[in-house]
């Protein structure tokens, strides 16, 4: 993908809310996504999968879909596993204590999920190969399937993985203090159950990837949708058994993801094998209904939480059982470990112990979503905080201001281990309650409750650790950019993270033109090509304007600064006295200038005259590691994976209508703090999606399935988003607390919102409900759901 | 992807399009607005071998037939037309001061779009009803451009507000074939969900609903958000002699129509509300249940609907008079 970003001279573009640098081509529909890519003789794929959720695998008779029309390959588990090995996971469970099950392209042996690919057909149009699709015939010897993640702790719950002992991927332990002491000396212990229903991503754009083996050279070129294609191009050489060098790996525009497309999916080492198999460009689009089958979070957890009568929280335990599907190569399975290690959030909890299953079963792998489980943990935490506010009659803000990490305790470690860089997470309080005017909204909720009506008003605050590096895997901290100046002055920005749609690419071209002093029409920025781009890891953890930015940074100062010292020839004064902006090298002395486009020209064109002894490269490829990353054990065997720690805190407001369970929302507001911000309008847009993804996960969202494992809500008019009649005006207000360990100071931004969001409805709905004295423990609260919750108030 | 082959028609009148169903060979299916039936031959979920596309034949529009005569005008019940509706069109009838003569029928042609619903001004005096209907229907221009009353009719999907809006304006629907045309009752319409009494061979030509003659019914629709499929609607129609005729929808495979006592002492009294749970959980022998929602909750929002609807009809009454 390759975009130009324009801008207004004479401003500083950092901090500047600029607008999305594809923005036109998107509004005109000209943005090329990848079914837009078409190869000449592509081939088209369709992949079978199995209707059960757990059986073994008879017979695959192809016979009738290869003599289908227009069909080129019929391909079963059995052949494709002659071609192609496992795909190696994106976290391998095994190297972080859990467990390793071979996970290939197509089913051999048994299926373990009803939606598992088992064939796949390739021909020459997507109609004929669904067609022939439908008449692949598979043969199953049916076994018990368990799809509950407590049912699949049972010592006879039936086993997906044969060698393993039970159905746990991973168990640990995390956090540090004396629990039990701190909880037997606290005024309140309050014990309770959560549950979180299993939600998806659902980005407008579904999967796809078109690939292009090349018989006579014996290369291979992947078009994809998707986040990491330097991963993916190790992943595919290890699959298929290629040289990493054969591989070229192309990111489309990507349209959304939120880690969906972050690689493991078998489809990709999938349709590359069957393009080396047919000799054609093959082309594979996921329709809506396998988009749906990806899962994003599935939790329970049975915690208590003690506080003393001051509202001072002195311990959390959590024990989380995390349904996560069954075993995929994607990271979906590691979120759950962040559930328990983001306990217990900004709050200065000296004893904290969780305790985490991840569980397999027979529902389809969850897959990375926003929040990578961090949501979890923050949505439990807050009803917690206010579940001791209600235990104690004090007001759930007062709670949370007594507990939050003071602001000049930072860093801060946290029982987990988690480094805080930095934050004044009081000073958010203050701002969303004053945009709120919580004082007189609690007036106004006294007087409505007299008249009948409930509106209530919840709190959340949300910590989201970014840019996370994990040792030994491609989970990385660091990223690389390089920065290559034409003969005229144009610029090109290769960078190694690519974006979602969230818009990096325009906010790593401020940096860029701010750096190098040139105008941002000039700047050109080309992501996610493994040929062009240099070895980076791409999107993930709100890493990209951290390190894709900040080795943007470090690239383009070394660029300026060989212009410099040729500039100050050509202006013949001494380098020190010489600034870039605008697209001019100025003196700053007497203001003399000469346009940078002459000073390149001199660069590369008398390189042994005025530039002699000067290396005639406008070049730089820089790597950027943030500070704060520790991977030495403390004495407690905690280590330290993430350099910064954004954090907001939400407040909504909802109206409750007890008669049918229906929840309105009345207001939002979130105060947000992600340090520096290199572009508002990114960060707002990101939020504003975080936030209304926690909306829909709070109030409607949730994968059903039948008793035979089987997806019933494949559509949206079965898994309900918000719309916007939905959603009241979302308010943001912005704090800015500079992280001391990154280039300008910011933090990771784009994942705030899912967790607090979900927190703060809840406790608003709890709060409006207060008459009745319901207590929340489950999200989505579908208006069923909240007559159920009106129900056992009532009888209890 | 629509993966079999099918003939296609889009016959230029309603005598071609009977034509055409007469004709057909295997299964045939109606295209209306297309937004059921796309998404299911898409799916494999409908396998069609003849598609008949009701899109050139001429069907649209609402008008008002004479007035003085029956409601069912001319066509007798299960009986032959004499052919003055076959083209599912009707003179224009008066429309005086905002009020419809007494006795009129209104003829609202089966490819009537909501979007023609909201943007013909005729829908005010002469589908009130329908004209809420339309205005609330989600899914953007795309649907509403699209979808049509008569379509969503055939669809009979439990879920979806038009059957029980037909019910409860006591509508009749013009069903024609190669033999002539027939009406039948809304109320023996919808036989159940996804079923109705249209059979093969016929196609919807119009649906006839009695020129309204009071204030605009009274009307209320529970979704759980704007994605969803209504939950339960209600749609009251005070009768002349005072009782409250109140159709549920959503809440039952078919619509389910009840008679309502007047609030005397006002839509809050308990003793009122208590007599519209009764009435309606008596009615509702089975109620609807499906992904979104199950019966258990439906039978527990029936009544909030109907109390709503009929708190809607009359304040409606009370801004007329």
């Amino acid at each position: 993908m390759t975009v130009t970003t324009s801008g207004k001279a004479g401003v500083r573009a950092i901090g500047s809310p600029v607008r999305k640098a594809d923005g036109p081509a998107l509004l005109t529909g000209r943005g090329r996504f990848l079914d837009d890519y078409s190869l000449p003789g592509t081939r088209h794929a369709v992949v079978v999968r199995s209707e059960l959720a757990h059986a073994r695998i008879v017979d695959v008779d192809v016979r009738a879909a290869a003599a289908s029309p227009g069909v080129v390959l019929v391909l079963t588990g059995e052949e494709a596993a002659a071609h192609a090995g496992p795909i190696p996971h994106f976290i391998e469970p095994a190297a972080r204590g859990g467990r390793h099950a071979d996970v290939r392209c197509l089913a051999t042996g048994k299926v373990v999920y009803a939606g598992e690919p088992v064939a796949a057909v390739v021909a020459g149009t997507r109609r004929e190969a669904e067609a022939a699709a439908a008449l692949v015939r598979v043969e199953y010897e049916r076994l018990p399937h368990v799809l509950d993640a407590d049912a699949a702790l049972e010592q006879d719950a039936p086993r997906l993985y044969e060698e393993w002992p039970d159905n746990v991927i991973l168990h640990n332990h995390y956090g540090t203090g004396d629990v039990d002491a701190a909880l037997a000396g606290a005024d309140l212990v309050v014990s309770d159950t959560i549950r979180i229903s299993r939600t998806t991503t659902a980005p407008i754009e579904p999967r796809g990837y078109l690939a292009s083996w090349d018989d006579l050279d014996g290369t291979l070129t992947v078009y994809g949708s998707l986040q990491n294609p330097h991963q993916l191009r190790w992943m595919l050489a290890t699959s298929l058994g290629l040289d990493e060098t054969a591989i070229r790996v192309i990111t489309a525009r990507v349209g959304g993801s939120f880690g969906l497309k972050m690689q493991g999916h078998p489809e990709e080492t999938l349709v590359c094998l069957l393009s080396k198999l047919t000799g054609a460009p093959v082309k594979w689009i996921e329709d809506r209904r396998e988009c749906f089958m990806a899962g994003a979070r599935e939790q329970v957890h049975r915690f208590t939480i003690g506080a003393m009568r001051d509202g001072r929280i002195v311990a959390v335990r959590d024990r989380i059982v995390a349904n996560t599907g069954a075993v995929s190569a994607q990271a979906g399975w590691a979120m759950p470990n962040m559930s328990a290690t983001t306990l217990a959030s900004g709050y200065t909890v000296p004893n904290v112990r969780a305790e985490l299953h991840v569980v397999v079963t027979n529902k389809p792998p969850l897959n990375a979503a926003r929040g990578f489980g961090k949501d979890s943990a923050h949505f439990v935490m807050e009803r917690m905080v206010d579940l001791v506010a209600r235990g104690l009659g004090a007001d759930p803000a007062e709670v949370r201001r007594k507990n939050f990490i003071p602001p000049d305790r930072f860093p801060y470690r946290t029982a987990t281990g988690l480094n805080i860089d930095s934050g004044d997470y009081p000073g958010l309080l203050d701002k969303a309650l004053r945009v709120l005017d919580y004082d007189a909204l609690r007036l106004r909720q006294a007087e409505l409750r007299a008249a009948g009506r409930h509106l209530g008003i919840g709190l959340a605050f949300e910590l989201t650790p970014e840019s996370a590096d994990g040792p030994g895997s491609f989970v990385s901290g660091f990223d690389v950019t390089t920065v290559r100046m034409t003969m005229t002055g144009g610029v090109t920005v290769y960078t190694g993270v690519t974006s979602p749609g969230g818009g990096n690419d325009t906010g790593i071209a401020q940096i860029v033109s701010d750096e190098l002093g040139v105008p941002l029409s000039w700047i050109t920025v080309v992501q996610g090509d493994t040929e062009r781009c240099p070895s980076g890891f791409g999107n993930f953890s709100g890493r990209s304007m951290v390190v894709g930015g900040g080795s943007a940074a470090l690239a383009a100062r070394d660029v300026r600064a060989k212009l410099a010292v040729v500039g100050a020839r050509m202006l013949d004064v001494p380098v020190d006295e010489v600034k870039v902006a605008d697209g001019r090298l100025r003196a700053t002395g007497d203001g003399r200038s000469v346009p940078v486009p002459e000073v390149a020209a001199a660069v590369l064109t008398r390189a042994f005259a005025i530039a002699n002894d000067v290396e005639p490269v406008l070049e730089a490829t820089r790597a950027y590691k943030p500070g704060n990353i520790d991977h030495v054990p403390d004495e407690r065997g905690r280590i330290q994976p993430y350099p910064t720690y954004s954090n907001c805190l939400h407040a909504a407001v909802v109206e409750v209508d007890p008669e049918t369970g229906v929840t309105k929302l009345v207001d939002f507001v979130m105060a947000h703090d992600c340090g520096v911000i290199i572009n508002p309008a990114l960060v707002e847009g990101q939020a504003h999606g975080a936030i209304v993804m926690g909306l829909g996960a709070a109030l409607s969202e949730r994968l059903t399935y039948d008793a035979d494992g089987r997806l019933t809500s494949d559509r949206f008019k079965t898994y309900l988003m918000p719309r916007a009649g939905d959603l009241p005006t979302i308010r943001l207000e912005h704090q800015v607390t500079p992280s001391p360990f990154t280039m300008y100071g910011n933090k990771g931004a784009g994942e705030a919102g899912v967790g607090g969001a979900q927190a703060a409805v809840a406790n608003a709905v709890e709060d409006a409900l207060a008459p009745f004295g319901v207590t929340v423990r489950e999200v989505p609260l579908s208006p069923p759901a909240v007559l159920a919750l009106i129900d056992e108030a009532r009888t209890r | 992807m629509i993966t079999k082959n099918f003939a296609y028609h889009a016959p230029a009148d309603l005598h071609g399009v009977v034509t055409a169903l007469s004709a057909a060979s295997g299964t045939a299916v109606v295209l209306g607005g297309g937004t059921m039936l796309v998404p299911d031959m898409t799916h494999g979920k409908t396998v069609a071998d003849v598609v008949v596309d009701l899109s050139r034949a001429g069907l649209s529009g609402i008008t008002l037939d004479g007035g003085g005569g029956p409601h069912d005008g001319p066509v007798a019940d299960d009986g032959v037309s004499d052919g003055r509706v076959a083209d599912g069109r009707v003179a224009d009838g008066r429309v005086a001061d905002g009020r419809v003569a007494d006795g009129g029928v209104v003829v609202v042609g089966a490819t009537t779009t909501y979007a023609h619903v909201l943007s013909d001004p005729r829908s005010r005096t002469l589908a009130p009803l329908l004209r809420r209907v339309a205005g609330g229907v989600t899914g953007g221009p795309q649907i509403r451009n699209k979808g049509t009353i008569g379509g969503s009719a055939c669809y009979a999907n439990p879920s979806s507000e038009v059957p029980a809006a037909l019910v409860a304006l006591g509508a009749r629907l013009r069903l024609a074939s190669a033999g002539g045309t027939r009406e039948v009752a809304a109320g023996d319409f919808f036989t159940g969900a996804f079923a109705t009494a249209r059979r093969p061979g016929e196609v919807l030509a119009a649906i006839a609903l009695p020129a309204p003659t009071g204030p605009c019914p009274g009307y209320t629709k529970l979704k759980l958000n704007e994605s969803s499929w209504p939950i339960a609607t209600a749609a009251c129609v005070p009768g002349p002699d005072g009782a409250l005729r109140v159709a549920l929808g959503a809440v039952a495979a078919t619509p389910l129509l009840v008679t309502l006592d007047p609030p005397e002492a006002g839509v809050a009294d308990p003793a009122w509300r208590a007599h519209v749970r009764e009435v309606v959980d008596a009615a509702l022998a089975e109620p609807w249940s499906d992904v979104l929602a199950d019966g258990d909750y439906r039978r527990r929002v029936a009544p909030v609907v109907a109390v709503r609807a009929v708190a809607d009809a009359l304040q409606q009454a009370e801004g007329e008079s």
